[in-house]
C-alpha cells in the first residue's frame, strides 16, 4: 500500500515545476558562498574547507529549510486544488500510509538536490580554482545534512497539510531558519529543529561540530522526526476534510 | 431486494451548530437512490460522512453489511466509487494519468481505465491535460475514476451541477445506465426536483438536516395523483356524510373539502350523496399537485427547483 502511495507521488510530479525550484534555488546559495569565498581569501586560507564553511553556511542556514517547505508545499497544494483531498481520502489505503507516501518523496527530493548540491559545490571551487578533488568528509556531511531534513520534512509537510496557503509555511521555514541562527549561536541548536541542517552540515567550522555530539544529534532528529510525523497521522485521521 | 447502505441516527454537529439530524437513510441495492434537498441542506455534508471524510457526532452508518469503522474503513472504500462536491483532478497531469493515480491508489490493474474511459465516452481526450478540459470533461473524468475498480456502490453528489444542457442530458443517461450495465447501486444528490424524478427509483428528501421523506419513486408519485376540491353549503355536514359512505375525504383550513380521487363514478355519487341530503353544492374543481408541489408541501418553502 505505501509503495503504491509512493509511486503516485512520484507520477504527481511528472511535469512539475518542483523540478526547477530543486535546480535552481541550490545555485544562488552556492553563487553566494563562492563570491563570500572569493571576497575573503585572506582569512580564508582552508581551500576546500573553507568553500564549504560559505557555501553551506549559506545554503543549511537560509536555503534549505525554505526549499523543503516548499516541496512540501507544492505536494499538498496539488491536494489542496481541485478537490482532490476528497479522492485521497475516499482511495483505500491506509490513512498513514498517504502521509508517509509524501514524506518518502519529500526525501528523494531532497536527496537528490543534496546530490547536485555537492556537484555545484565541486563546480564552485573548480571554478575558484581549487586544486585536486574535495575531501571525502564533505560527502558525509552532506549525508548528514539530507538526515536533518527528516525533522523538518516532516514539520514542514504537516504545516503545509493544515494551512492552505502555499507561501505561509515557506515563511514559516524562512523564519525558523533565522531563528535558527540565534538557537545555534547560544548553543541550542539541538533543539531546534531548523538548526538541525546546520548542526549536521557542518557549515561554519573546518574541524566536526558534531565529533563529540553526534548520538544527542541523532537523537533529537528521531524524537523531532516521530513528534512531527505523529501529529501530522493524527490529523490525517481524525481531522473532517474541508476542501474550501 | 435487500438494503445496501443504512444509517442510524446519524448526526453531525459543527460547534453547537446540528447541521445533520439524526438521519436514517435506506438505500436499496441496486436502486438509484435520489438525494433531494435545497442547497444548503446538508446533502454533501451527509455524503461526506458516509464515506468518512467527515466523522459523524453520532450516529452509525452500515455499507454492504459492515458498519462503518477504522477496521472497515478500507473494505468499504474498496467497494464504493465517489464523487463528491467537484471533480477531483491533478490539473498538469492528462486525463489518462490521472486515472493512473487512482487506479494504484484503488490496487486496480490500468487495463480497467480503457473501458472506463469508454463508458464515459472520453477515450479521444484522455491525453489532454485535465486542466484544459471544459467542466463537463472534468465531470466525466471524475465519474470515470469513480467507477474504476467496479465499486457496488456510487456515491455522486450534485453530478450534472455546472454541466450546458446536453451534458446534463448525457450525464443522466449514463448515471441511468449504470445500474443495469454493472449492478452498480448509485445515491445521487441533486437540489433539482425534475432530475431526481427523470433518474431516482427511490427518494429521500432532506431539508435542514432532516430526512423528511424516503421511499420509492412511485409512492412519491402517490402523492401526486388528482384530487377534486369541493366547497360546500356546510362543509362539517358533508364532511360527515362522505366519510359515513366511505370516501377518502379531508376537510381543509380554508373551508374546503378534498376528495383523494378524480374517478368519475366517486365524483358522482359525491355529488348524488349531497344532492340527497340537501347539501349544495358552491365549487368543484380538480387539483392536480405536482411533485413540486409535494415538494414544497413537505418542505413547507419555495425552493429553487
Amino acid at each position: 500500500m505505501l509503495y503504491r502511495c509512493i509511486q503516485c507521488e512520484n507520477q504527481k510530479l511528472r511535469h512539475s515545476v518542483i523540478w526547477s525550484a530543486c535546480i535552481l534555488i541550490p545555485v544562488i546559495p552556492a553563487i553566494m558562498g563562492t563570491f563570500n569565498y572569493l571576497q575573503n581569501l585572506e582569512l580564508l586560507k582552508d581551500g576546500w574547507y573553507s568553500l564549504w564553511t560559505q557555501l553551506s553556511l549559506f545554503y543549511a542556514s537560509i536555503f534549505y529549510a525554505p526549499l523543503i517547505a516548499l516541496y512540501a508545499s507544492y505536494l499538498w497544494r496539488l491536494e489542496h486544488l481541485n478537490h482532490n483531498w476528497n479522492q485521497i481520502m475516499t482511495a483505500p489505503v491506509p490513512v498513514p500510509d498517504l502521509f508517509w507516501g509524501k514524506l518518502t518523496v519529500i526525501f528523494q527530493v531532497t536527496f537528490l538536490t543534496q546530490i547536485w548540491l555537492g556537484l555545484l559545490f565541486f563546480l564552485c571551487g573548480k571554478l575558484s580554482g581549487l586544486p585536486g578533488f574535495p575531501p571525502a568528509e564533505i560527502l558525509l556531511w552532506l549525508a548528514r545534512g539530507t538526515l536533518a531534513a527528516a525533522a523538518v520534512g516532516a514539520l514542514q509537510l504537516f504545516l503545509s497539510m493544515v494551512i492552505r496557503s502555499f507561501a505561509v509555511p515557506i515563511g514559516i521555514a524562512l523564519c525558523g531558519s533565522l531563528l535558527g541562527f540565534a538557537f545555534t549561536a547560544k548553543g541550542l541548536g539541538m533543539y531546534w529543529p531548523y538548526s538541525l541542517m546546520t548542526l549536521g552540515m557542518n557549515s561554519n567550522r573546518s574541524e566536526d561540530l558534531l565529533s563529540s555530539t553526534l548520538a544527542p544529534f541523532l537523537l533529537t532528529l528521531a524524537l523531532f522526526f516521530l513528534l512531527f510525523a505523529g501529529a501530522g497521522i493524527l490529523y490525517l485521521k481524525k481531522a473532517d476534510i474541508q476542501t474550501r | 431486494m435487500g438494503t445496501i447502505l443504512t444509517t442510524k441516527s446519524l448526526s453531525k454537529q459543527y460547534g453547537k451548530r446540528e447541521v445533520i439530524k439524526h438521519l436514517n437513510l435506506s438505500v436499496p441495492e441496486g436502486s438509484v437512490y435520489g438525494f433531494l434537498g435545497p442547497n444548503g441542506a446538508g446533502k454533501s455534508t451527509t455524503m461526506k460522512l458516509l464515506l468518512g471524510l467527515v466523522k459523524p457526532s453520532f450516529g452509525t452508518i452500515r455499507i454492504m453489511g459492515k458498519e462503518f469503522s477504522s477496521s472497515t474503513r478500507l473494505d468499504i472504500l474498496r467497494n464504493t466509487g465517489s464523487l463528491i462536491e467537484a471533480p477531483s483532478y491533478y490539473g498538469h497531469l492528462s486525463g489518462r494519468e490521472n486515472l493512473q493515480i487512482v487506479c494504484r491508489l484503488k490496487g486496480v490493474e490500468e487495463s480497467a481505465i480503457d473501458q472506463a474511459l469508454e463508458v464515459v465516452r472520453m477515450t479521444g481526450q484522455q491525453d489532454k491535460k485535465a486542466k484544459h478540459y471544459s467542466l463537463g470533461m472534468k465531470q466525466r473524468l471524475g465519474l470515470a475514476a469513480a467507477l474504476l475498480g467496479n465499486p457496488k456502490l456510487l456515491l455522486l453528489d450534485e453530478p450534472t451541477n455546472g454541466l450546458d444542457p446536453a451534458g446534463i442530458q448525457e450525464m443522466r443517461e449514463l448515471i441511468c445506465s449504470l445500474p443495469k450495465r454493472f449492478g452498480i447501486t448509485i445515491l445521487v444528490s441533486s437540489h433539482l426536483l425534475g432530475e431526481i424524478d427523470q433518474m431516482a427509483t427511490h427518494v429521500g428528501i432532506i431539508q435542514q438536516g432532516e430526512l423528511i421523506f424516503q421511499s420509492s419513486l412511485a409512492d412519491l408519485h402517490a402523492h401526486s395523483r388528482g384530487r377534486m376540491r369541493l366547497v360546500t353549503t356546510n362543509n362539517p355536514q358533508a364532511y360527515a356524510l362522505l366519510r359515513k359512505a366511505g370516501m377518502e375525504v379531508s376537510l381543509e383550513d380554508g373551508g374546503s373539502l378534498l376528495l383523494c380521487s378524480t374517478e368519475d363514478a366517486r365524483v358522482l355519487r359525491c355529488g348524488r350523496l349531497l344532492f340527497e341530503n340537501q347539501i349544495g353544492l358552491l365549487r368543484l374543481e380538480e387539483q392536480q399537485l405536482s411533485l413540486e408541489d409535494i415538494f414544497l408541501k413537505l418542505t413547507g418553502k419555495q425552493v429553487s427547483l
